[in-house]
């Protein structure tokens, strides 16, 4: 047995600790982080997977309260799985950050902060550990030495806190309880509010339509560890949150024939299916690679919220499947452009070139993670993918399923981006003599993407875990068999794939094998239409690499004008009020006085 | 085991079975063509000739990323292939030729040979390339839509399935009309038949992807390309056709779509790529979104 209340309060006293350190030894307390998220990943998934874990031990006063759910579960191990690979980057980046012993404390104490939120089982609970995920985050962004990001950040989360705390307080108001359960007793037009509520919390967290903004803001700026657990962690927290509230809560409302679901969860889904074709449309677009990942994190996001607003065995296992597939491939990409950042210092394509003749390796991963993150076989976003399409197209949502294939199809496009220009394409002569990943580098490349191959190839245990968690929501399991998984309308059998394109492949090597050697030529004797090009530069397309179809589109995403209008009139209000209350205008000054003075002698008379 | 073993025999025999009458059928083309702009055409065999002769050549390699995209490549595309029903009971692995797998699979070769390609260094590859991805975005939604609709009239995903539904319910093509012209429109857009051979485009970016490839990479490439396109027509015939229920009946199926799909090129021009874009978005999608909002939603 191992306490819950244990793991979480070990963390930050782990996260203590490596602050003490890392006042005199900065990259101890880093190594630090990686033994603690090791330690929190191996009892979650030891104890867990053998339901060992235990709530009942209070060693933090009663309102703090924690239950085991096989739903909770999945996510924490999923979450700080990605911590602990993520941590292993922490001791090359710690220096550049001005303050490194607060950067291994926060990221510690947001790890313990996700596990609490995971593991709540009510909602005073929930509320206090996603505020700990909230802060600790916030203060992990600036140290890539932009306090921009932060703030936006910091608005985003607050309009999700806020209604999360609204939600919360409103169900208490109705049902006097603060358990999560309570939020399936409500109905009636006050379940509708907290739906809303708790659907803007998630869509928050989440960085879906209309929140998608801040996603690429803080991914792109932030330093890239930080980055890749937002992408494959934190953000995950706003998947938990609207897992909940959409199939906890049934407010009364329209039921659809056409397509089979209640209006409040078309909705959703629609609004999921905006988020896939913006994430998608502005993933295109984007120079900086890690901007490019983060738009392509606010898509996947769109992914898991169709797949949950469907309500089906298929889309839930779906939804589950993608939260897993996308948490690995999408922390592999980042830090597969982690490491070209550290070895070049810079993420924007159009500056890079060649890197696969220096990083093979990372090469490899980067390769790997997008085309799980595509989802073409044989990897994990390929069996979460053919789910959720089996959902949509089970549910014949018409619109829906354009916007998936879009954004599946689109995908192709911006994933493709970086490799073409970043890692192929003409090997610049200004990263002459850049290096491979250091070896604690590769550790964390090679194992998450040895994952997504695994539940790529053999999806029956991460299946097995899913129908546990979908039978937790009523939800009857998803039917396997020795080689396949039975979908709504075929069967899918991800071993056959992998080993038939695993021969098709072995059959043609050795045909080109067998063929006569070819002359190994550099990459600067190439056909140029007769012209003498002699500079690596003038021979490398990256620069706006879809031109004609970015043509197409609008540059700045609609909604970001209305952010604009409500930011112009925030700055407005403040003026007002620092004007007329914070001023140092003698004017103004002079009139408060006299009004007060005023108020002060004929006060009783007005 | 020994069933899959046996499976993946056959597989591969479907694979080879699909070169030999891929490119059999454009040397056949070529000749039509040929024919039809009043000259005599080059030998139906021309084609296995082109191929054998590039594979025996020896050639460049601009770094291992270009050869081993190329294996990639054809390695996806023939076990793409493999999965392809001939007819309804000619199939390699049984209850398992989903449409999505050719959809994804098909995936697979074509990273694989936009991976090599861009590989090369060679910008006018990395501009073919882009378009040939930028093309697939356009055909391929439109496609799905009408796809989605047959999957779901038809209650199945699996080929022989659909193939199954449509001998005992008449071929979609018939009933679906609008879906079947959508389709056809895909089908050239996949096949890179002009209007839509924005990407290859020999005269303005060098044949593309292609451009630097010789000797047995572009042989390969060659056996990948044909090996594509039996795919994509299989599809189209196995679809909206009714399939076939003997192999004489899906040849003749097969060389009707293809021909027509070849003639249909033979009288056009060229698309600009954004031009493509805006094409498909436009009437097509509208119309297989309508279809199906009519089938389906009734």
């Amino acid at each position: 047995m191992f306490s819950i209340e244990l793991v979480v309060l070990s963390t930050l006293l782990a996260g203590v600790l490596a602050y003490i350190v890392s006042i005199k030894l900065p990259k101890l307390g880093s190594y630090l982080t990686i033994l603690a998220s090791l330690a929190v990943f191996s009892v979650l998934a030891y104890f867990g997977f053998n339901n060992n874990l235990d709530a009942e031990v209070n060693l933090i006063p009663q309102f703090v309260l924690f239950k085991t759910s096989m739903f909770g579960l999945y996510f924490a191990i999923i979450v700080s799985f990605i911590f602990f690979m993520v941590s292993f980057f922490n001791p090359y980046f710690i220096k550049d950050y001005k303050y490194p012993a607060a950067y291994n404390l926060f990221y510690l104490m947001a790890l313990a902060g996700t596990i609490g939120v995971f593991f709540a089982s009510n909602f005073i609970t929930l509320f206090i550990f996603f505020e700990i995920v909230v802060w600790t985050s916030m203060f992990l962004i600036p140290l890539g030495k932009k306090r921009k990001p932060t703030v936006t950040y910091f608005v985003f989360s607050t309009v999700g806190s806020f209604a999360m705390l609204y939600a919360v307080m409103f169900t208490f108001s109705i049902t006097g309880s603060f358990d999560l359960a309570a939020i399936s007793v409500l109905s009636g037009k006050s379940a509708l509010l907290v739906y809303i509520l708790l659907a803007v919390a998630g869509f928050a967290k989440l960085g879906a339509y209309p929140f998608y903004v801040w996603l690429p803001k803080v991914l792109g700026k932030s330093p890239d560890p930080v980055s890749a657990v937002f992408s494959g962690g934190i953000e995950k927290l706003g998947a938990f949150i609207a897992f909940m509230a959409i199939l906890r809560i049934s407010p009364a409302s329209i039921y659809l024939e056409a397509v089979g679901m209640y209006l409040q969860n078309y909705v959703i889904a629609i609004f999921g299916a905006i988020t896939i074709v913006v994430g998608t449309l502005q993933a295109i677009r984007q120079d900086d690679a890690k901007k490019l990942l983060a738009y392509s994190s606010a898509s996947n996001g769109g992914y898991i919220l169709v797949a949950i607003a469907m309500s089906s065995s298929i889309s839930l296992t779906g939804a589950m499947y993608h939260i897993l597939a996308h948490a690995l491939a999408s922390t592999a990409a980042f830090l597969a452009i982690a490491v070209v950042h550290y070895r070049t210092k810079t993420t924007k394509i159009s500056e890079l070139g060649g890197m696969i003749h220096h990083m093979p390796l990372t090469y490899m991963v980067y390769l790997m993670a997008i085309i799980s993150m595509a989802g073409i076989p044989p990897m994990g976003g390929f069996i979460s993918k053919w789910l959720i399409f089996q959902a949509v197209i089970n549910k014949q949502m018409i619109i829906v399923a354009v916007a998936t294939f879009f954004g599946s199809i689109g995908s192709f496009l911006y994933v493709f981006r970086p490799l073409a220009a970043l890692f192929l394409g003409q090997k610049l002569p200004k990263y002459k003599g850049v290096k491979e990943a250091p070896f604690l580098m590769m550790i964390p490349l090679i194992i998450l993407t040895l994952g997504s191959f695994y539940i790529g190839v053999i999806p029956n245990q991460v299946i097995d875990f899913s129908n546990k968690v979908i039978a937790e929501f009523g939800f009857g399991p998803l039917l396997m068999n020795e080689f396949g998984i039975q979908g709504a309308n075929g069967t899918l059998s991800a071993p056959i794939i992998a080993s038939v394109f695993g021969l098709g492949v072995v059959v043609i090597a050795i045909i080109f094998f067998i063929l006569p050697k070819s002359r190994k030529v550099g990459l600067m004797d190439t056909y140029t239409s007769g012209e003498f090009i002699y500079t690596e530069e003038l021979l490398h397309y990256s620069a706006d690499f879809y031109a004609p179809f970015e043509r197409l589109y609008p540059a700045k995403p609609l909604i970001s004008k209305v952010y604009a209008m409500i930011k112009e009139k925030v700055n407005e209000l403040g003026r007002f009020f620092k004007y007329w209350f914070f001023t140092n205008k003698p004017e103004v000054t002079v009139l408060w006085i006299v009004l007060i003075l005023t108020l002060l002698v004929w006060g009783d008379i007005l | 085991m020994s069933v899959i073993l046996m499976s993946m025999l056959i597989g591969l025999g479907v694979a080879l079975f699909g070169f030999t009458l891929q490119t059999t059928i454009g040397g056949i083309n070529r000749k039509v063509v040929g024919r039809m702009q009043k000259r005599y055409g080059p030998k139906w065999y021309q084609e296995f000739l082109d191929i054998f002769k590039a594979l025996s050549k020896r050639a460049i390699s601009h770094g291992w990323i270009y050869d081993f995209g190329v294996i990639m490549a054809v390695g996806g595309i023939t076990a793409t292939a493999m999965f392809m029903p001939i007819t309804d009971s000619l199939v390699a692995f049984a209850g398992y030729d989903n449409f999505f797998i050719f959809v994804y699979l098909l995936a697979v070769g074509m990273l694989g040979m936009a991976m090599s390609a861009s590989g090369s260094g060679n910008p006018l590859a990395s501009i073919g390339v882009m378009r040939a991805l930028t093309q697939m975005l356009a055909y391929e939604v439109p496609f799905m839509v009408v796809v989605i609709t047959i999957i779901k009239v038809s209650g199945t995903s699996s080929l022989t399935g659909i193939m199954e539904f449509q001998q005992a319910n008449g071929w979609f093509a018939l009933s679906l009309p609008i879906g079947f012209g959508v389709a056809f429109l895909s089908l050239l857009g996949m096949l890179g038949k002009k209007p839509f051979e924005t990407y290859i485009a020999p005269s303005e970016i060098a044949s593309g992807p292609m451009v630097e490839y010789g000797g047995k990479q572009l042989g390969l490439l060659f056996v990948m390309h044909e090996i594509a396109t039996f795919i994509e027509v299989s599809l189209f015939v196995h679809l909206f056709l009714g399939g076939a229920s003997n192999i004489i009946e899906f040849l003749a199926k097969y060389f009707i779509v293809y021909t027509v799909a070849n003639l249909i090129s033979n009288l056009n021009g060229r698309f600009k790529i954004d031009q493509v874009v805006v094409f498909f978005y436009k009437w097509p999608l509208a119309l297989a979104v309508l279809q199906a909002i009519w089938v389906l939603w009734r």
